[in-house]
């Protein structure tokens, strides 16, 4: 038991783990999923559900692995037949008050409860002739639905609110098989962090009414991706069906968002589905913009680039990707260079039981990286300079007021009816961030990597593969990192 | 009211000495009968000297675990580096059980003697004595023989309280407890930590009932030994204890005897047996938590810890209920199901969802509606509740079915085949 | 001032922790070394006061003590002597588990019901006076059937018993 390691067996697998780690976690590192309800890495541990129990060798009683720490030379057996039977007993339980909703149920094909009956349960129920408990759906709040009689009272959702969230809506109400989630009448569920309770509710009781009856989760494809809804830089999933991203969840991360993400965050997906999309690139003739091919946009752009000294501006969208920026900035680099991007703030919403997370008060994903690269935040200085500058290069920031004399290429996702980028010489279709790879760089400095969920649309190409191809057409190949 | 009786002569009277004593209850009073002795004699004493003397005593929990006092006490760190609590637990809840509330309605100031040895030898700095709600009487008394002892400076520097509980029965539980005075839900608490680690606020904290404290004052001025001679049986046993006898006895009451003392003179010589003409059919002999026992297992039991056990059930509170010929087990076991039902604190499934159901197929059964399979249905459920749980309330349901299963099972198969219509509390 | 969580107290709240019932609460405070632990007594006050707890009653105790009234009302809906809406103005609990059961307390319960009008447990009589229901153990099983009628304890009640009582507290 050197260096404060434990060594033990489960399911005759050794496993050498800190000390102070709890069985469950230990067997995870054994390859043995110990079935489990109430249990969750990110909160405080309850101990009620009662489903991780598991035999542990000189121990009288079974024991949950949840609450148990290992010690050394400790043997577990979670598949022998008092411990299968105490968790099939306990499955068994939960189901004689638990509808047979599966069909109408959102949780289905994601649902704890179906994967360990069929892992472990009974066969039939001998609950037939009882009636099962009933009570009406409630809304809780904002985004989050509550159906009590699917509800198997595991807790998380109280402890996530009251420990996490440090924030205590959520009881549990009454006693006995009466018990329910509840909420003080004249409350709701709108803390900035809620909707985490919708993901850890093992079950299908706590819904997200945004998700409600959308898609199948056996229908959804799951892709990593980084929130860009602040500059935190939670890990999430995109979760797309047919190629339009339906819900996002937050991706584990022990270092950034830890199980979570803000509800900003989670609801901050559906312009990713816009369908107002610029699906060719465009490029002034005769006073019109019109569309062509990749080879004559780009074309286009190399002449006004080769044709153009002085002054060039770019003004970006802390939303780019790093790739694209440094593209950028490479693009231009023949010129007296000035970048500038400008970030919408909002308030800041901390997740008090985790340090240093929080919804930030910058609302953009890679401020930091594009500072990095040598942007600034001196937006309105570099406006000025735009005016009487060669080229103005504009990167996804749609509502950009810009007024130039000299030329003006645009490359983002949609043109606003009436965006000043309208008048660009050149308008370059380019992806979101569901539709593309790239790397942010969040407010700590940390560059995470996205990956693409879904196609871009039409002739929409990634930034970053617009402004490399550009760069090394012009000679400006890739500067060494 | 017409308690207390006079004692029997075959009462070994120590506890209830002064019940029915109404001086007795005055701080005055019960100095005048020797009060408070024992307490001056345990100051002088170191606190770990007093613990190896209700150790050496051989005394252990009256609330129904029967946990070694003296043992409990020496869990409390060696060294005090924190807050220190003593609980006193008056939440007496268990069925059949009714001898806390005599100790307190007639001799408060005992069970204030027995606190104050206890909070020096713990070296506790608060003590709350939590109280059920729905002792408003005992609440009364204890209230006013508090003032008194504060006012004679009883217990030095420590501070007492009263903290009144609402209805919860799993209260009594020592971590729920805990949890209720803490101002939360009643819910035990996992293990570990454990009290005397971590308790009330997280602090070192010993949770004891009012009879196991009622005797320190005893033990301490009588001698250890005095108290482990008190002993009809097993040396493990020792001391006396109240028994509170009810059901269908002629006279009910709480009943004082040395430990070992056989069950079958209590109910009988002491109590007159079941009212005339009928005779006896079973007894639970510790609180409704323990095996139901039959009346031979019942005539031929010793009332110590290890006497019961060897008849297959528990002594837990000395709670005696009597069941006589008239009785419809099916029926009282349905109640007891239903009592647990309702106690259910709601976090373990086993005990949310099985108490509930296992009383179902109770009242399923007693309406004619039974399956011939309910009876293994219920002994494997009562399997799942059983030591898969938080504590034992669980267990407790289980244990009357399956006893009474056991035991009793030609009165459910005559329900099964349709023979019987349900009695109720006659 | 908005309370907690949007919980608006409406114009017409009288708000019980004023005065010397606030006077009482401060001194229970000093009890317990957190504001939760005195919960349990604030919501026995509270009912003393008032007679029973109201949702808006949850709200100003969880103010009063720094707690949610969330937490508050799930620690109310776990005690069944907190009242959570209005009763008789005769609370009557009577024993009925096994030991009470066995000598008779099913019909102290009826007789209770019939004699005061309130007919079911749980509901008030026509008249307002009472309110009966059927508990749990009460530990006074020796002295059949025990019953509390607010805070007066009566042992040994009967079906004959019954009607002296009822009468007494009408």
């Amino acid at each position: 038991m050197a260096d404060g390691m434990v060594n033990l067996t489960v399911d005759g697998t050794p496993v050498t783990v800190p000390a102070g780690t709890l069985v469950i976690e230990a067997a995870k590192q054994a390859g043995v999923l110990v079935p489990h309800y109430c249990y969750h890495p990110g909160l405080p541990v309850a101990g009620v559900c009662r489903m991780c129990l598991v035999e542990i060798e000189k121990a009288p009683k079974l024991q949950i692995a949840c609450a148990t720490t290992v010690t050394e030379g400790m043997v577990v057996k979670t598949q022998t037949p008092p411990a299968k039977d105490a968790r099939q007993g306990v499955l068994e339980f939960l189901l004689i008050n638990h509808p047979l909703d599966c069909p109408i149920c959102d949780q289905a094909g994601e649902c704890e409860l179906q994967d360990f009956v069929f892992q472990e349960g009974q066969r039939g129920t001998r609950y037939g002739e009882y009636a099962k408990r009933f009570n009406p759906v409630e809304d809780f709040g904002p985004d989050v639905l509550y159906v009590p009689n699917r509800c198997i009272l595991c807790t998380r959702c109280v402890r996530f609110m009251e420990d996490v969230a440090q924030e205590p809506v959520l009881n549990v109400s009454e006693r006995g098989d009466r018990a329910f989630i509840g909420i003080h009448p004249e409350a709701r569920l709108d803390h900035p962090w809620a909707g985490n309770v919708v993901d850890l509710c093992p079950v299908g009781s706590l819904l997200s009414k945004d998700f409600l009856h959308k898609a199948r989760a056996w229908e959804l494809d799951k892709t990593a991706s980084i929130c860009t809804g602040c500059s935190q830089g939670c890990n999430i999933t995109f979760d797309t069906r047919d190629e339009v991203v339906v819900r996002v969840r937050p991706r584990p991360n022990l270092d950034v968002n830890r199980y979570f993400i803000c509800d900003h965050g989670r609801n901050h997906y559906k312009w990713l589905n816009r369908g107002d999309r610029i699906e060719a690139p465009l490029v002034r003739r005769d006073g019109e913009l019109k569309a062509v091919d990749w080879d004559e946009a780009l074309e286009r752009v190399v002449r006004i680039l080769r044709g153009a000294s002085g002054k060039a501006v770019a003004l970006v969208s802390p939303g780019a990707s790093s790739e694209a920026l440094a593209a950028a900035k490479r693009v231009l680099s023949g010129f007296d260079w000035r970048g500038a991007f400008q970030v919408v703030m909002g308030e800041e919403a901390p997740l008090a039981g985790v340090p240093n997370l929080a919804l930030r008060a910058e609302r953009a994903p890679n401020a930091r990286g594009a500072e990095n690269l040598g942007y600034t935040r001196d937006y309105t200085q570099a406006l000025e300079v735009a005016k009487t500058a060669a080229v103005v290069l504009v990167l996804d920031d749609s509502d950009c007021a810009v007024e130039t004399n000299g030329a003006l290429i645009y490359l983002g996702t949609v043109l606003g009816e009436h965006a000043a980028c309208r008048r660009a010489d050149v308008v370059l279709p380019i992806a979101n961030v569901a539709e593309e790879e790239g790397t942010f760089t969040n407010r700590d400095g940390r560059d995470q990597r996205y990956s693409q969920a879904k196609p871009a649309p039409g002739m929409a190409q990634s930034a970053a593969w617009i402004l490399n191809q550009l760069a090394a057409t012009l000679g400006m190949a890739e500067a060494t990192r | 009211m017409g308690y207390p009786h006079k004692s029997h002569p075959k009462e070994t009277v120590v506890l209830s000495q002064y019940f029915g004593d109404a001086e007795a209850r005055t701080y005055k009073g019960w100095v005048k009968r020797g009060g408070y002795e024992a307490l001056s004699q345990a100051l002088k004493m170191d606190p770990v000297a007093v613990t190896d003397v209700v150790k050496e005593s051989g005394l252990r929990g009256r609330g129904g675990a029967g946990f070694p006092t003296g043992l409990k006490w020496s869990f409390m760190p060696k060294e005090k580096k924190k807050p220190h609590y003593l609980c006193v637990n008056a939440d007496e809840s268990e069925p059949g059980t009714f001898k806390d509330r005599e100790i307190m309605r007639w001799t408060p100031h005992a069970l204030l003697e027995g606190s104050a040895i206890a909070a020096h030898a713990i070296r506790a700095d608060v003590a709350y004595i939590y109280i059920r709600g729905e002792f408003t009487e005992p609440w009364t008394i204890m209230e006013r023989a508090l003032a008194e002892a504060n006012e004679a400076g009883v217990f030095g520097g420590i501070k007492v309280y009263l903290h009144r509980g609402a209805g919860a029965y799993i209260c009594g539980e020592e971590t729920a407890l805990m949890n209720s005075i803490e101002g939360k839900r009643g819910n035990p608490r996992i293990k570990p930590p454990f009290p005397a680690a971590a308790g009330l606020f997280g602090m070192p904290t010993t949770i004891n009932n009012v009879e196991t404290l009622s005797a320190v004052p005893h033990i301490i001025k009588r001698g250890a030994a005095w108290y482990k001679g008190l002993c009809l049986s097993n040396p493990k046993s020792t001391g006396t204890k109240l028994f509170s006898v009810c059901g269908n006895v002629q006279r009910p009451g709480n009943y004082e005897v040395t430990m070992g003392f056989p069950l079958k003179d209590l109910i009988y010589d002491m109590c007159g047996g079941p009212p005339a003409g009928r005779a006896l059919k079973a007894c639970i002999p510790g609180g409704s938590s323990v095996p139901i026992l039959t009346r031979e297992e019942t005539e031929s039991c010793l009332l110590d810890y290890e006497g019961v056990v060897a008849k297959g059930s528990m002594l837990g509170s000395g709670g005696v209920i009597v069941f006589d010929e008239t009785t419809d087990m099916v029926y009282q076991i349905m109640r007891l199901a239903k009592f647990y039902a309702h106690e259910s604190c709601a976090q373990c499934t086993q005990c949310r969802e099985g108490t509930a159901w296992t009383t179902k197929i109770m009242e399923r059964i007693l309406a004619g509606q039974g399956k011939s399979k309910d009876l293994d249905l219920l002994l494997d459920l009562s399997e799942n509740m059983t030591g898969k749980t938080i504590c034992v309330l669980s267990d407790s349901c289980a244990a009357p079915i399956v006893s009474g299963i056991k035991k009793f099972r030609a009165e459910f198969e005559a329900y099964l085949a349709g023979q019987r219509q349900p009695v109720g509390g006659a | 001032m908005t309370p907690p969580h949007g919980v608006s107290q409406g114009e017409d709240y009288q708000p019980v922790f004023v005065g010397k019932v606030l006077d009482e609460l401060q001194g229970i405070l000093r009890r317990y070394p957190t504001k939760q632990a005195a919960l349990l007594p604030a919501l026995w006050l509270a009912q003393r006061e008032h007679g029973w707890i109201s949702d808006r009653i949850m709200a100003e105790v969880a103010e009063v003590l720094g707690l949610t009234p969330a937490y508050v009302k799930g620690v109310v809906t776990f005690y069944t002597m907190y009242h959570q809406h209005p009763v008789g103005k005769n609370f009557v609990q009577v024993c009925t588990t096994s030991p009470c059961n066995v000598c008779g307390a099913e019909a102290v319960l009826q007789a209770l019901l019939e004699q005061t009008g309130a007919r079911d447990a749980g509901a008030t009589s026509p008249d307002g006076k009472w309110t009966i229901i059927e508990v749990e153990c009460l530990g006074a099983c020796g002295f059949a059937t025990p019953i509390l009628v607010n805070d007066d304890f009566i042992e040994s009640v009967t079906p004959e018993k019954v009607t002296e009582i009822v009468r007494r507290y009408r």
